[in-house]
Formats: structure tokens, sequence, C-alpha cells
């Protein structure tokens, strides 16, 4: 069975676009030569086994990230073999081994390696011991990366494990953003890293963890003391074996159906009740009514919120922490940002539902449906995004940062809620179809989205900060507020109608797509040319990665 | 009903007119055409694959067609979407909802958008829920994502019928719905036949369409192989099966066809 298993992985794994795999080639290869790059220039024992200690870590640390953010294509999942005969168990340990098997898991074996190195020139004995850990330390590597994706798919039953989940997104996402910031200063600090290592507290908190503990035993052989040696790596052992098993039961298929029993009413069902409804009577009041109850209950769309919020907190956490405090007021702003790309997707994220807009089209519901999207983002980013930021400049007392603050927030706001509205009708990309959603992400993929973020947020933000940058030398910040209003708000709307004129003139066409896939998707546009709305959609469609099998 | 409309018995009520969708390379649909007359109902039958949904999503402007026309109510459904739209209820087969409202909320989402007074739509719901037995997920607060099968079928029709529209075109209906709740669903399409409202279904089950329709067409490989009123589609043929068979061609087993099943 694990050998079909591996041939099937392969088969899905040819699916994969060659651009992320490319780059995973790259960073894998990079990666290893710099292990070994670290631990043969070492000036001396201590040295090496330091920054080993550091390079196992941070492989270790690739595997939880590297399938989340690369959204898991080409992994088996389990749901696939929900109904085969086979023992789950089985089937789970079985699909735990194709994670051995592909590029990945040779490069962390070949970096990994660089222990039995170590332990070679620290002292020959030490050897066998070192071998040991190099086996141990893949095994547990890898499981823990697959222990990590399969958790954060269990977590979206839960409102905690969203919250858990969501933690974990933030922390990915913030160290994306702004990781640079917090290394760079360590590494000025230890100066030419090779000669001297680590010390200090970052090489206290790197000792305790659990990939170091092989670093340790062999450390401990070559002093004499062999029972802490086999302490150290008997420990580590036990630790990948209890991985192993969690991972193999998290990586048996379930058949537990969803959401049995409930005991209270959903969520905001009180707040938007009929009687007293703040909404009006309007096809926009019952999108917005619609929107907000799916923002604040569906855990998917709760970890896109709540992600960005995370990420924001932790990205001024982390200026505050590598003292580049200037950051910290920034909190919200980021927060805002990141939030426009997690609502970039919208129709994506509703799937097929979007029939619904279809059927009952009329003369103002495709206007509504866009608006009323735009409204309900913005209603639940501005406030806690503004409170993050304020909180931010109170603890830090970095007052001069108001004005600065106040204007990214408005002209980031108004232009990324624009964007995210258009994207979501221009690059629309389903994932799998909400009620049959398992992983945490199950939602489309949004590479291009992201992407078009990062490059036309500053772009069209520009007028607001160059008079920001203007003002701040002329000791006149507070100018920039107003610009950044009739920078943000004309974004927000001008673009919002650009995404409800194209929805209206595609609105089978975008169904199509969500519905039949991309293949079929792509018949509705010409190959070339048209204008810059189909170029969008038709680099989405080439970019984008197919997470939904088709069919009708 | 709209004043400025044709409203001679004549039109008929929903009208595809040779309506053609390839996908990559086979002809989901090929130059399908019907009429289906005012008041009547009519079943669309076919084999897995026949093309019953595409041809429907095409009909009720899910779906483009890549040549031919819809109209209901002779109101085109590809150049005045809106017009047509507004006298249409549909219900497809297996697409998702909003799936974190309640029934309840989808209803009255849905009775907003379509333009509905309030009040009007909050009674039609509570009867609505009632009739489809989803009263009591209703009280327990349960979602949409949270409903089985059936339930999801039983909401969507009731999002179908909530403005009460002139013509219903209803994606395999009575599929994972239980008997009880199946007679339910029988009396309102009776009912709403009475009222002088169109409906169109698609099923599998021959004898279901023969006691509920009254008029039948077969469709295979996308293409309409008879179409007509119950009696004259069957013809000579004792059961709608049998002329179902005969056209769309039996596979029989024969003696020695699987005989390791019985080993
Ligand atoms: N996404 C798709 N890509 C390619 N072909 C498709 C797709 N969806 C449907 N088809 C093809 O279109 C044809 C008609 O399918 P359709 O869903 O209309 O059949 P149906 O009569 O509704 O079948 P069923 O009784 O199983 O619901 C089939 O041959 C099918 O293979
Ligand atoms: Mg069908």
């Amino acid at each position: 069975m694990v050998e079909l298993l591996i041939r099937l992985k392969f088969t899905l794994g040819r699916h994969t676009r060659s651009g992320t795999r490319w780059l995973t080639v790259l960073l894998l290869v990079g990666g290893t030569a710099f292990t070994w790059f670290l631990a043969v220039a070492a000036a001396s024992d201590a040295v090496r086994s330091s920054l080993l200690m550091l390079a196992l870590a941070v492989w270790a640390g690739s595997w939880i990230l590297g399938p989340t953010v690369t959204n898991g294509v080409g992994v088996l999942r389990s749901q696939y073999f929900t109904l085969l005969p086979l023992d789950r168990n089985r089937v789970g340990l079985g699909l735990l081994v194709t994670m051995f098997v592909g590029f990945g898991p040779v490069m962390t074996l070949v970096s990994a390696a660089a222990l039995a190195w170590h332990a070679y020139v620290s002292d020959p004995a030490t050897l066998f011991l070192g071998l040991l850990g190099v086996l141990t330390l893949v095994v547990f590597s890898v499981s823990l990366g697959r222990l990590v994706f399969r958790g954060l798919g269990a977590a979206m039953h839960s409102r905690l494990g969203m919250e858990i989940a969501s933690l974990q997104w933030g922390l990915i996402v913030a160290g994306l953003f702004f990781g640079w910031v917090a290394v760079q200063p360590a590494f000025v600090a230890s100066g030419n890293l090779t000669e001297r290592g680590f010390e200090g507290t970052a090489a206290s908190v790197l000792a305790v963890l659990p990939t170091s503990w092989p670093v340790l035993a062999v450390d401990a052989a070559t002093a004499g003391s062999w029972s802490a040696a086999f302490a150290w790596l008997g420990a580590f052992a036990l630790l990948t074996v209890v991985t192993v098993l969690v991972t193999g039961r998290l990586l048996a298929p379930s058949v537990s159906t969803r959401g049995v029993g409930r005991r209270s009413r959903p969520l905001g069902s009180r707040v938007l009740e009929d009687r007293r409804s703040l909404l009006p009577d309007t096809p926009l009041g019952a999108v917005v009514g619609k929107e907000l109850r799916s923002w604040w209950r569906d855990p998917w769309r709760g970890l896109e919120l709540r992600s960005a919020l995370y990420a924001g907190l932790f990205i001024g956490l982390l200026g505050l922490v590598a003292d580049f405090p200037q950051v910290m007021p920034f909190a919200g702003v980021f927060a805002a940002l990141i939030m426009g790309m997690g609502g970039s997707n919208m129709y994506g994220h509703d799937g097929t539902a979007l029939w619904l807009t279809v059927v009952g089209q009329d003369r103002d519901t495709i206007r509504a449906d866009v608006r009323g999207r735009q409204i309900a983002i913005a209603v639940l980013i501005a406030p806690p995004a503004t409170l993050l930021s304020a909180a931010a400049i109170v603890a830090s007392g970095q007052y001069w940062a108001v004005p600065h603050v106040l204007a990214c927030l408005l002209v980031f706001t108004g232009v990324s809620n624009g964007l995210a509205s258009l994207l979501s009708v221009v690059t629309v990309t389903p994932g799998v179809d909400p009620h049959k959603r398992v992983d945490a992400n199950d939602t489309g993929d949004v590479q291009v989205q992201v992407w078009i973020m990062l490059l036309a947020v500053p772009l069209l933000s520009s007028p607001t900060l160059a008079v920001l940058v203007w003002g701040a030398i002329q000791g006149i910040p507070w100018i920039a507020v107003p610009v950044a209003l009739f920078n943000g708000v004309p974004a927000a709307w001008l673009l919002g109608r650009v995404a409800h004129r194209r929805l209206e003139s595609r609105l089978p066409e975008t169904l199509t797509r969500i519905r039949y896939g991309k293949e079929i998707a792509r018949r509705s546009l010409s190959t070339a040319g048209g204008g810059l709305l189909d170029r969008l959609e038709r680099g989405a469609l080439a970019t984008n990665e197919e997470i939904k099998p088709t069919g009708s | 009903m709209e004043s400025a409309e044709p409203s001679t018995s004549d039109v008929a009520a929903l009208e595809l007119d040779a309506l053609t969708k390839t996908f990559n390379e086979t002809r989901a649909a090929d130059g399908v055409s019907l009429a289906v007359p005012r008041g009547t109902m009519l079943g669309l039958v076919g084999p897995n694959g026949a093309g019953k949904t595409t041809s429907l999503s095409m009909a009720v402007g899910l779906l483009r067609p890549d040549s031919g026309a819809a109209r209901v109510l002779g109101v085109d459904v590809w150049t005045d979407p809106v017009g047509a739209k507004r006298n249409l209820g549909v219900l497809p087969d297996g697409l998702s909802l909003p799936e974190r409202l309640t029934a309840g909320e989808l209803l009255d989402h849905w009775g907003r958008l379509r333009g509905l007074e309030r009040g009007l739509t909050r009674t039609r719901a509570r009867e609505l829920l009632q009739v489809l037995e989803l009263d009591r997920a209703e009280r327990d607060g349960v979602l949409v994502a949270e409903y089985s099968t059936g339930m999801r079928k039983k909401i969507g029709l009731a999002t179908a019928l909530l403005h009460a529209p002139e013509v219903l075109v209803l994606d395999e209906p009575y599929e994972a719905v239980d008997p009880v709740s199946a007679r339910v669903l029988t009396a309102i399409l009776r009912r709403f036949t009475d009222g002088g409202g169109t409906v169109v279904i698609s099923s599998h089950v021959m004898a279901l369409v023969e006691q509920l329709t009254d008029r039948v067409s077969i469709i295979a490989d996308g293409r309409v192989l008879a179409d007509g009123t119950l009696s004259e589609v069957r013809g000579t043929d004792a059961t709608l099966e049998d002329t179902f068979v005969r056209l769309v061609g039996a596979r029989e087993v024969g003696e020695g066809d699987l005989a390791w099943l019985n080993s």
C-alpha cells in the first residue's frame, strides 16, 4: 500500500506549478549548502555545536511552515481514502511514510548529516551517536511538519482551534514581513558568526529546543559523559516516536461529521435580529447582514480576519524586541494591509454559492453584492486596526506617530478595500466548495492576489505617501491626513465600481470559473490582448493553483 | 403579473431553443430545444451525464450557452436577464449556499435581495420552514453548513419558492429526500401547477416522473430523443421505463457476464 501511495504522491506532484517547485528546490539546496558551510567553517567544536543547533532548528521550522505556506498542494490528503476498506491507522502511518519521499526530506537528511560530521571531527568515537541523531532528526522534522499541518486542519472544527491557527498564521505572516528586523540585529551583534557562534540568551534558548538535543548528546559524549549523551539522545528518540504516533493518528482518515448538536444560538443572530435590525430593508442591507454573519461564524473567514490582527500585533512586538520601536505604532496599519489580502478572494471563499446572486439578479443586486462586501470588511477591520495602533502608541508613548498612522490607516484601508473587491471578482480562485472544507487552506489559492496587493497598494497610495514624507520634512505631518482621505475613499469607491461592473458583465462566467474549474473558464476569455482586467484574469488562471477537483 | 408582457397562453412558460454547450471535447448539450406550456409539469429524464444539469443551467442563466436561446414567459434569459429571472424559481443540483446562515436567516436575506416586503418574507419563510419540516433545526440555530443532503435540498427549494415565481426549474428535487418529505414536495408542486404555475424537474426515477408530470422529455448524449405529453412519449409501450430503455438503449446483463458475483 505504501508503494501505491508514494506513486500517487508523485502523480500529484507533477501537477504542481513548476515556479513554486523551483523556488522550493532553490531554497532547499541553498539551505543545505549553508548548513554545511557553517559546520565546516566553524572555528571550534563549541562554535560548530551552537551553529548546528541554529541550523537544525531552522530546518525543523521550515518543515512546520513549508506545507502551510505552499498551500499543501501535492500533499496526499487523508480524506481521499475515507471510503477504502483499509485500517484507518495503517493508512495514517502509510501516508506519513509518503512524506519521507521527495527532495525535501533528502536535503534535510544531507543537512542533518552535518551532525555526523560534527561528531566525527569532535571525537571519532562518537560518530555512531551522530549518525543515530541524524536519522532521528529527519524523522522528527518531517513528522512534526505533518503534525502541525494536520493540526491546523483539525483545528478548524472549533473556535479555539481557529484562534490557535490564526495565531500561527499571524506569526508566519509577521515573520515573512518583518522577520529580518529581528534576525538582523542578532547577526550584527554576534559579529563573525563562524568565529564566535552564539552567546547569551539566543544560545540558551536554542539549547532547550528538541532539535538541539542530538547535538548536546554528541557534545556530552565528546566530553566523556556517555550517560548524559544517551539520556539526551534517548529523550529525543522518545519525543520522535510520540510525534510519529500522534501524526499517524491525525493522518488517519476521519469519518466524524461536523457540528453534531448545538446548544447556543450562532454568533451574531441577536445583534442583527430582525425587529430592531440596524440594517436597511434593501439588497445592500441584505448583503451586509449576510457578510457580517459569515465573517463572524465561518472559521475560514475568521482565520483571515484574526490572523491579520495577530500579524499586525506580532509585527509591532517584533519591532519592540528588535530595538526598532518606531514600527510599533504601525501595528494596526499592517493589520489593515494584511486584511486586505485576506479579503482578496471573497467569491472564491463563497464557492458556488454565487448561484444565488446569479438567479436573484435584479437591477441593483450586483452592485449591492460588491458594495455590501466592501462595507462588511471595512466595518470589521477599521475599528480593531485603529484600536491596535492606538494602544501601541499609548503603550510606547510615541505620540509623534499619530498623524502618520492616521494617514496610513485611512489610505491603506481604502485602497486595499477597493482592490480586495476588484481582485475578488477578477482573479476569483475557488478552493474546496464550502460545505466540503476540512483543512485550513481549503479556500482558494491567492498567490496572484497577494503579489498584486503588495505592488498595487503602495502604488495607489503614493500621493498620500509622498505628501506624508514631504510633510514630515516640513514639520507639518498632519497635512497628510486629509490627503489620505481624498486618496483612500475615492480609491475604494472607484475600484468597487469597476468590480461590480465587471461582475455584472461576466456574472455567469464568474460562476463557471468557480463551478467548472479553470480549464472551462479559460474558454470564455480570448487567449491574448483584451483590457487590463482580462489580462489579470488570465494571469490568475495561469498562476493560482487549483485545489478543487473539477466536475459539476 | 407584468401587464406589458404578452400574457396569451400561446407563449410557452419556458422555452429552450437549440441550446448547445461543449465542455472540452464533450458535447454536454447539442441543440436542446424544449417548450413547456403554462400550467404544466415537465419531467426531464436521461441517464447520468446526459446533459440535464447542463441544459437546465443554460435555461435559467447559470451557464452561458455556446449557441441557442432560452426564454421565460417570452423574455429572453440572456438578453434581458433581470426581466426573465423575476418570474423564475431555481433549484440547482449540488451547489453551495451561504453556509453560515440558518435557514431563517437565509430566507430573510433572500427576501430582501429579491425586494420583498419584510413582513411578507417573514410569514412566507415561517410557513415554508414549517411545511418543509425545517422549523426544528431553525429553532436550534442549526447552520446550513450542518444540514444533511436532504435538508439542503429542502432549503434550496424554499429559496426557489419564496418570491412566488411563475416558473420553477428544479434539478433533481427528489434526490436524497425522505419519503414523507417527498410527499410534501409533490403536494407543493401539484398546488403550484393547479394555480397556473409551470414546473420543470429533472430526475432518474421513471415511476416518479410518470405519476407526477404531464409532459416528458427524454434526453441522452446532449440530445432530446422524445418530447411531448406522457401518452405521446409512451406510445404503445406499457411504461415510461420501457420507452426510456428502448430509446436510450439497454445494456442487458447476459448469462455469462459477472459470473464471478455468484462464486
Ligand atoms: N466540469 C466539467 N468538465 C468537463 N465535462 C463536464 C463537466 N461537467 C459536466 N461535464 C460533462 O457534461 C456532460 C453532461 O453533464 P450533466 O451534468 O449535464 O449531466 P446530467 O444529465 O445532469 O447527469 P446526472 O444525471 O449524473 O446529474 C457529461 O458528459 C459530463 O461529462
Ligand atoms: Mg445532473
